[in-house]
C-alpha cells in the first residue's frame, strides 16, 4: 500500500512537471537528411528520403499515430461499405492549401485522377488501381468505389498516395510542380537549393488549431554517416535522421544529445535473381541461408539497432509471427544440401553492394560465413543509382539491399512475391503463393490474414526469392534544446509538434 | 655491373645512413609481403564475432577491427597490395615509356614534336590522382584496374625522362662511332645508349614506387581500388575512418604503414640518386 502511496505521488508530481512546460512558438530547426531529396512531388518519389519532407509539406487523407493505428487526418470520418468495396470519407473543411485554394472534394478527385493517369506514370498508381470509380457527392464527401475489395487501402491512403496537392498549383507549374511543391501541411515550401539544402517556413493558415510551433525548418543532406554525425555532434544541425549503429553508444554518453530508436516497418537482407544461375537451383539457395549466422551479423554490425529476421514482418508490427523459429546457422546441413544439388565444392556468385560503410560490414561478414560452407561470394561494390537500375533491370545474380517498409504487411510482400508484383525483381513465381497473396488483399479478419502469410512463408522458405537478415531499427539523434519529437516505426519525422528552446 | 662495381655502390651507398635505413625497412616489408601467410598471427580474413573493436593489448597486437579481424595480420597483408600495386604500376609504366622514350629520343621528328610530346604534356598537366580516379571508373574497380591505371599515368614521366636522355647521350662519340660501324640502330639504342641510361630510370622508379603506393591506397580509401575482403592499406584506413573515436588503431595502424612505407621508398630513392647521379659526382 505505502508503495502504491508512492508511486501515486511521483507520478503526480512527474505529470505536473510535464505539464508545467508549455511549447514554445518560434524558432528554427535544421535537420540533417542521409540524402537529398530526389523529388518533392509525393506522386512521382520513389525515394524513401522524399517522405521525410512530405511530412512536412503535406497531409495525409488518413493519418498513423504512434501505434500504427489509422487515424482520421485529411478525411474526418470515413464508412467502409460493401465488403470493402466502397469508401465513404467525410473531409475537414477547414483546410487551405498553401497557395490560399481550398481543399474540398473535387481536389480529392484530382488528385486521385492524377495519380491514376496513365499518362503521368505515377509509381503511386499500383496502389490504387483497384479504383473504379470517384464520385464527388458533395463539397466536402466523396465516394471512392473499388473493383474489389482492397483491405490495405486506407493504410495506402496514410502515405504517399493519399498526400494531397494543390490542383490549381499544378495546372499551374506542370512538370515543374516537383520544383515549386504546394501542400496542405504544416510547413510550406521557400527555397532549395540541389546538393544543399531545403527550407520550408511555418504555415500560418494550417488547420490544426496552434501548430506548427516552428518558424523554419531547414533540411540538409548529408550522405555519409560520419559526416552527418559530426555536423550534428559538433556542427550546427539540431537533428539528425539514420543515425550510423556505431555511433549509438557515442551519442548517449553525450549528455546534451538525444537518441530515439523504434522499431521500424522494414527488412534488410539478399535479393535473388532466380532467373540467374546459380539461384534456379533452390537447394544451392538454400546452402547460402542456412551458412548465415544472423546473431552475429545483428551482433557485430547493428548491436542492439536491429532484430534478427526471418521473414518481412518485423516485431511489433501486427503481422509479425512470435512463434516463427529463426534460422539458425548450420554449416554441415548446408554443405549437405551442395552435395545434394551436385556441387559439393560450393559455387561462386557476386553480390551487388552500396558503398555505405554499414552495408560493406555485412557484406563482408555474409562473405566470410558462407566461405565457411564454400560458397565463394564477389562483392561488387555500386554506386547506390547503379545498384538500383541493375535491380531493376534484372541484371544482376545477388543484391544486398532492404525495404523501407509499409504500415501495411501488404506493402512488404506483394509487390515483390506475387508473380505480377510491381517490383518482383527475382523472378519469382508460385501460383499457390500469388493466390496467397491475392487473398489477404481481401480478408479484413487479422487472424486469418496472419495464417495466410504463415502459409506464404512455407512457401518463401523453401524457394528463397529473398533472404531476410535482420530488421533495423529507426534511429534518429536531436540536441536538448528540441522538444516533444515524437517516434513513429515509420520512420518518418513529424515536425507539427516538436518546438524548440533557444540553444544558448 | 661487375662485383668490383656494385662494391664501389654499396661503399657509397653506406655512407648515407638514412638510404640504408629506407632499405631496410624496404627489406622488411618485401619479407613480410612474400611471408604473410606464415607470418600472421590470425587469420586476417577471419571475423570474430565477440572480440570486435577491441584495443590493442594482449590477445591482439594491434586490435581488432569493426568485424573482429586482426588489424596486425591485416597490415601484414595490406604489405602485399601496396608493393605490387607500387611495383606492377611502374613496370606497366616502364614497359610502356622506356620504348617510346628510346625510339622518340633517338629519331624525333613530327611524330615526337607533335603528337607523344603533347599527349605527355596534356596527361602530366592533370593532377595523378584525379587522372587515376577517371581512369579507374572507365575501367571499372580492382586492384588489377587501379594498377594499370596508375602504370598509365606513370607512363609520360618516363617517356619524357628517357628522351631527355637519349637526346643527350647520342650526341656522345662512342655512339657516333657504332653508328658510322654500321651498328643497326637497335642495337644501338639497346646495347649502347640504354645500359648508360638506366640510373636515372632506376632513381626514378624507386620515387614512382612510393607515389604508387600513395594513389593506390587514395583509390582504395575512395572505393576504386582493392575490394573487400582484401586487406590493403587504403580500405583499412577508409574503414577506420568511421572509428575515428571509438577504435582510432583501425586507421592510426593504416596509415602509419602507408607513412613508413612512402617514407622509407622516397629516402631509399633520395639516396640512390646521390649515388648513382654522375651531375652530383
Amino acid at each position: 500500500m505505502k508503495k502504491l502511496v508512492l508511486m501515486l505521488v511521483l507520478l503526480l508530481t512527474f505529470s505536473l512537471a510535464v505539464g508545467a512546460v508549455a511549447p514554445q512558438t518560434g524558432g528554427e530547426l535544421s535537420v540533417g537528411l542521409d540524402a537529398d531529396p530526389p523529388m518533392l512531388d509525393p506522386h512521382m518519389s520513389t525515394a524513401r528520403v522524399d517522405r521525410q519532407v512530405f511530412m512536412s509539406l503535406y497531409d495525409t487523407l488518413v493519418e498513423l499515430d504512434s501505434n500504427l493505428n489509422i487515424v482520421p487526418g485529411l478525411v474526418k470520418n470515413w464508412q467502409v461499405k460493401n465488403d470493402g468495396e466502397e469508401y465513404v470519407f467525410e473531409l475537414r473543411e477547414d483546410v487551405l492549401f498553401h497557395d490560399g485554394t481550398k481543399f474540398n472534394a473535387e481536389a480529392v478527385k484530382f488528385n486521385f485522377e492524377r495519380m491514376l493517369d496513365p499518362e503521368f506514370a505515377s509509381p503511386r498508381k499500383s496502389d490504387l488501381d483497384l479504383i473504379k470509380e470517384i464520385e464527388v457527392l458533395d463539397e466536402y464527401w466523396i465516394r471512392i468505389i473499388l473493383s474489389e475489395p482492397y483491405v490495405p487501402f486506407l493504410a495506402t491512403l496514410a502515405d504517399r498516395a493519399g498526400m494531397m496537392v494543390s490542383p490549381t498549383a499544378v495546372e499551374k507549374y506542370g512538370a515543374d510542380f516537383a520544383n515549386q511543391p504546394v501542400g496542405t501541411g504544416p510547413f510550406k515550401f521557400v527555397e532549395r537549393e540541389i546538393q544543399d539544402h531545403i527550407t520550408l517556413k511555418k504555415n500560418e493558415n494550417y488547420w490544426q488549431e496552434g501548430l506548427p510551433y516552428l518558424d523554419k525548418v531547414v533540411y540538409r543532406p548529408f550522405p555519409d554517416g560520419n559526416v552527418r554525425v559530426i555536423n550534428f555532434a559538433s556542427g550546427d544541425l539540431d537533428f539528425i535522421d539514420e543515425l550510423p549503429p556505431k555511433d549509438v553508444e557515442k551519442i548517449k554518453n553525450q549528455a546534451d544529445l538525444n537518441l530515439n530508436m523504434a522499431s521500424g516497418l522494414g527488412y534488410q537482407g539478399i535479393w535473388i535473381n532466380k532467373a540467374k544461375a546459380p539461384f534456379a537451383n533452390d537447394k544451392l539457395t538454400q546452402a547460402l541461408n542456412l551458412a548465415l549466422n544472423r546473431e552475429a551479423i545483428v551482433n557485430v554490425v547493428f548491436g542492439e539497432t536491429a532484430y534478427v529476421a526471418n521473414s518481412p514482418f518485423p516485431p511489433g508490427t501486427v503481422m509479425h509471427d512470435e512463434n516463427r523459429e529463426s534460422v539458425k546457422a548450420d554449416p554441415a546441413k548446408a554443405k549437405e544440401l551442395l552435395k545434394s544439388a551436385g556441387q559439393a565444392s560450393g559455387y561462386e556468385f557476386n553480390l551487388m553492394v552500396a558503398p555505405d560503410p554499414t552495408a560493406k560490414q555485412t557484406a563482408q561478414l555474409i562473405q566470410s560465413m558462407a566461405s565457411q560452407v564454400g560458397i565463394k561470394i564477389n562483392i561488387e561494390l555500386l554506386e547506390f543509382g547503379t545498384l538500383v537500375d541493375r535491380l531493376m533491370s534484372k541484371n544482376y545474380q545477388a543484391a544486398l539491399l532492404g525495404w523501407s517498409g509499409r504500415v501495411d504487411a501488404d506493402g512488404n510482400t506483394f509487390r515483390f512475391f506475387h508473380s505480377e508484383g510491381s517490383m518482383n525483381q527475382s523472378s519469382y513465381t508460385n501460383p499457390e503463393v500469388d493466390q496467397i497473396l491475392e487473398q489477404t488483399r481481401k480478408v479484413a479478419d487479422t487472424a486469418e490474414r496472419k495464417a495466410l502469410y504463415k502459409q506464404m512463408m512455407t512457401h518463401l522458405d523453401q524457394e528463397l526469392p529473398y533472404i531476410f537478415v535482420y530488421h533495423p531499427k529507426e534511429i534518429k539523434a536531436y540536441k536538448d534544446h528540441v522538444h516533444d519529437f515524437v517516434a513513429y516505426p515509420d520512420g518518418l519525422i513529424r515536425l507539427e509538434k516538436v518546438w524548440v528552446t533557444d540553444s544558448e | 655491373m661487375t662485383k668490383a662495381e656494385i662494391l664501389r655502390f654499396w661503399k657509397k651507398f653506406r655512407k648515407n645512413k638514412l638510404a640504408v635505413i629506407g632499405a631496410a625497412i624496404i627489406l622488411i616489408e618485401v619479407v613480410l609481403a612474400l611471408f604473410a601467410p606464415f607470418l600472421v598471427p590470425f587469420d586476417p580474413f577471419q571475423p570474430d564475432y565477440v572480440d570486435y573493436l577491441k584495443g590493442p593489448g594482449n590477445k591482439h597486437l594491434l586490435g581488432t577491427d569493426s568485424l573482429g579481424r586482426d588489424v596486425f595480420s591485416r597490415l601484414i597483408y595490406g604489405t602485399r597490395v601496396s608493393l605490387s600495386a607500387g611495383l606492377i604500376s611502374v613496370i606497366i609504366a616502364l614497359v610502356i615509356g622506356v620504348p617510346i622514350g628510346l625510339i622518340t629520343g633517338y629519331y624525333q621528328g613530327f611524330l615526337d614534336e607533335f603528337i607523344i610530346m603533347r599527349i605527355t604534356d596534356a596527361m602530366m598537366s592533370l593532377p595523378s590522382l584525379v587522372l587515376a580516379l577517371a581512369m579507374s571508373a572507365l575501367l571499372g574497380a580492382g586492384l588489377k584496374n587501379a594498377m594499370i591505371a596508375i602504370g598509365i599515368i606513370f607512363t609520360p614521366r618516363y617517356i619524357r625522362l628517357v628522351r631527355g636522355e637519349v637526346m643527350k647521350i647520342k650526341e656522345v662519340q662512342f655512339i657516333e662511332a657504332a653508328s658510322s660501324l654500321g651498328m643497326s640502330d637497335l642495337r644501338i639504342l639497346f646495347k649502347h645508349i640504354l645500359p648508360n641510361i638506366l640510373s636515372p630510370i632506376m632513381v626514378q622508379a624507386t620515387l614512382s614506387i612510393a607515389t604508387g603506393i600513395i594513389v593506390e591506397a587514395s583509390l582504395s580509401y575512395l572505393g576504386m581500388g582493392t575490394q573487400p575482403p582484401t586487406p590493403s592499406w587504403g580500405t583499412m584506413l577508409s574503414s577506420g575512418q568511421g572509428y575515428l573515436e571509438q577504435a582510432p588503431w583501425i586507421a592510426l595502424g593504416a596509415g602509419t604503414a602507408i607513412f613508413i612505407s612512402v617514407l622509407a621508398f622516397n629516402i631509399f630513392g633520395d639516396g640512390l640518386r646521390d649515388v648513382l647521379d654522375p651531375k652530383l659526382k
